[in-house]
């Protein structure tokens, strides 16, 4: 009888909470508790035992040691910081260029976006099951690794030598190579970003186009006038998709696990990876604070 | 005529533009193509040629030798090689289809029910979007023994219903939907259910055929990880990746299987690439 006197409102909250009550469970218990006992661990001096492990609190002493003692981890995460302030404009803004490109008419186009998408299908999977380190195998993980792409035969191989017995300064060849390979990097990150954009643009109406057309806009007004404003929402959450994509799978990642995994120091990885995540979280918060202002919603 | 000129150009684009754009589009596509071309390439070529120094991109003498060696060492598996490939399928199906049907259902009353808190359960969804899985993949191992899941397919199927990617971009997509779509279908009397079935669903359809392809190309690639140990669940990426241990030997075996672990993820893409049509979510508006 309760139920009765609810208001609409009301009913709409439970509503909610109904239809969202199943993945919230998973998430729950397969994320948060995981989350929270990562950060006990950050705390604590982990040590194995016969049966399981112990932890005992040392306070901010494995923190401490991230930051002031640990030979690499400040400079590998400036670094990460760099290249995420460097790329992710570029991602951004090269993978909605080619998705409205991918998004016209014209012959062979799933054919193009498949191609477009491949970096993602080779970066998984796959090439991971390759790469166990022989050299059949080293040479087919050079040829398409993520970070240094199909190119980087020619990149690493042919490039590099030439230019060096060429006689050019090794500093200066290094530093063209390497903006070679970022072009790469870019365009190989772009994947999930293109195909988010391209089912943004498909959930635009084409009316809006056609009153346009009918109205004399050019192509160019077009777009910043119509597919600009109604992709925004996206723009954000590619965004935040690219920086948390580009922080998951760098070298501060690949720290934290090999702390964890090859010199078994599992609070100290703990703590890494948690100091890490506030970088993250305020790098986030700092750009989408910034972008989601200028987001249009079509209500 | 000069303004029928004018007008005219307004309207098209030009074809010198067109062109340019084509080519634009030509050489980058040919950019990321390349390790494409050289995989499959590799796939057909014999041991020698593998192992030509720098490697060549094209194959000289094809040959299919190294697809029936790779079928030989399946022959020769200790659990029927079927059955790997089951498992895969089935892991990859399940959890594809849990997770979108999990992650939109949680979308909808996020993007477009504002209950009490949905704004503190967002936050805690993108705060978790940014840990990397190595964060939690200690506890995760512990919970799952807990649960008594080691060793079964739930292990990898259920912690892929809660990923919460999919559930981000879900409601991003469906923030979009113009409110007066669902108010509308309200009056009309159909209830939240239908709502979501037949008003949100179509009209995210882009949304979740992307995510259908994310989740998918996550899935194949799935090796059990630490939860999977008897034989006969162990996925197919698991076994290809024990074929190809066999040294210089299987060199041209491992060419071969990545050549076919990535036709499946290949298709899955071009099919629902295909099937997208434009939807029109603001198309019934009168305003």
């Amino acid at each position: 009888m309760r139920f009765k006197k609810l208001s609409l409102e009301q009913k709409n909250r439970y509503y909610g909470l109904y239809f969202i009550l199943p993945w919230f469970a998973g998430f729950l218990f397969l994320f948060i508790v995981p989350l929270l006992s990562s950060f006990r661990y950050s705390l604590s001096n982990l040590q194995v035992t016969n049966d399981g492990f112990s932890l005992d609190f040392i306070g901010l002493s494995n923190y401490r040691e991230a930051l002031l003692s640990h030979e690499s981890y400040v400079r590998i995460l400036t670094e990460s910081v760099v290249d995420i302030a460097v790329n992710t404009p570029l991602i951004i803004i090269f993978s909605l260029f080619f998705a409205v490109l991918l998004n016209q008419r014209f012959r062979g186009r799933v054919l193009a976006r498949a191609i477009f998408f491949l970096p993602v299908i080779l970066a998984s999977g796959i090439i991971s099951s390759i790469e166990n380190g022989d050299l059949m195998q080293s040479v087919v993980r050079s040829a398409n690794d993520t970070t240094g792409g199909g190119l980087s035969i020619m990149k690493n191989l042919e490039l590099t030598v030439m230019l060096v017995e060429s006689g050019l300064n090794i500093t200066f060849v290094e530093y063209l190579t390497g903006a070679v390979s970022r072009i790469y990097e870019i365009v190989s990150q772009s994947g999930v970003q293109i195909l988010i954009f391209l089912a943004g643009l498909q959930s635009i109406s084409p009316s809006l186009y056609e009153a346009a057309k009918i109205e004399g806009s050019t192509g160019y007004e077009a777009f910043w006038k119509i597919t600009f404003p109604m992709i925004s929402p996206l723009i954000l959450t590619n965004l935040v998709y690219t920086i948390i994509d580009s922080f998951i799978s760098d070298e501060t990642s690949r720290l934290v696990v090999d702390t964890a995994f090859k010199s078994f120091d599992f609070g100290l990885s703990a703590a890494m990876a948690w100091m890490y995540f506030a970088v993250i979280a305020l790098v986030l918060w700092i750009t989408t604070s910034i972008v989601s202002r200028k987001v249009f919603y079509q209500d | 005529m000069k303004l029928a000129i004018r007008v005219k150009r307004k309207v098209n684009r030009s074809w010198q533009v067109d062109s340019m754009l084509f080519l634009l589009l030509a050489a980058f596509g040919s950019f990321m193509a390349v390790p494409l071309i050289y995989v499959i390439n590799n796939a057909f070529k014999p041991l020698d040629e593998l192992f030509i120094f720098p490697p060549t991109l094209f194959v000289r003498n094809a040959t299919l030798e190294n697809f029936a060696d790779l079928f030989q060492v399946m022959k020769n598996s200790w659990v029927p090689f079927s059955r790997y490939i089951f498992n895969t399928v089935f892991i990859t199906a399940a959890g594809t289809a849990g997770h979108i049907l999990l992650a939109s259902a949680a979308a909808y009353p996020l993007a477009k029910h504002k209950f009490r808190g949905h704004k503190v359960l967002f936050t805690v969804i993108v705060l978790s979007l940014m840990f990397s899985p190595h964060v939690t993949a200690i506890p995760n191992y512990m919970i799952m023994s807990a649960l008594g899941w080691m060793d079964s397919y739930q292990a990898v199927i259920i912690p892929a219903f809660a990923y919460p990617l999919g559930l981000y971009l879900m409601k991003q997509f469906m923030e979009q939907i113009p409110d007066a779509l669902l108010e509308a279908a309200k009056i009309d009397g159909a209830s939240e259910y239908r709502i979501f079935w037949q008003v949100v669903m179509p009209l995210v359809k882009p949304a979740w055929l992307t995510l259908l392809i994310l989740m998918m190309q996550m899935l194949w690639g799935t090796d059990g990880g630490s939860f999977i140990y008897s034989e006969q669940l162990k996925t197919m990426h698991y076994a290809m990746g024990q074929i190809i241990q066999g040294g210089i030997a299987r060199a041209g075996v491992g060419a071969a299987v990545a050549v076919i672990m990535m036709t499946v993820p290949i298709v899955t893409f071009v099919l629902s690439q295909s099937n997208v049509i434009q939807t029109m979510a603001s198309s019934g508006m009168k305003d």
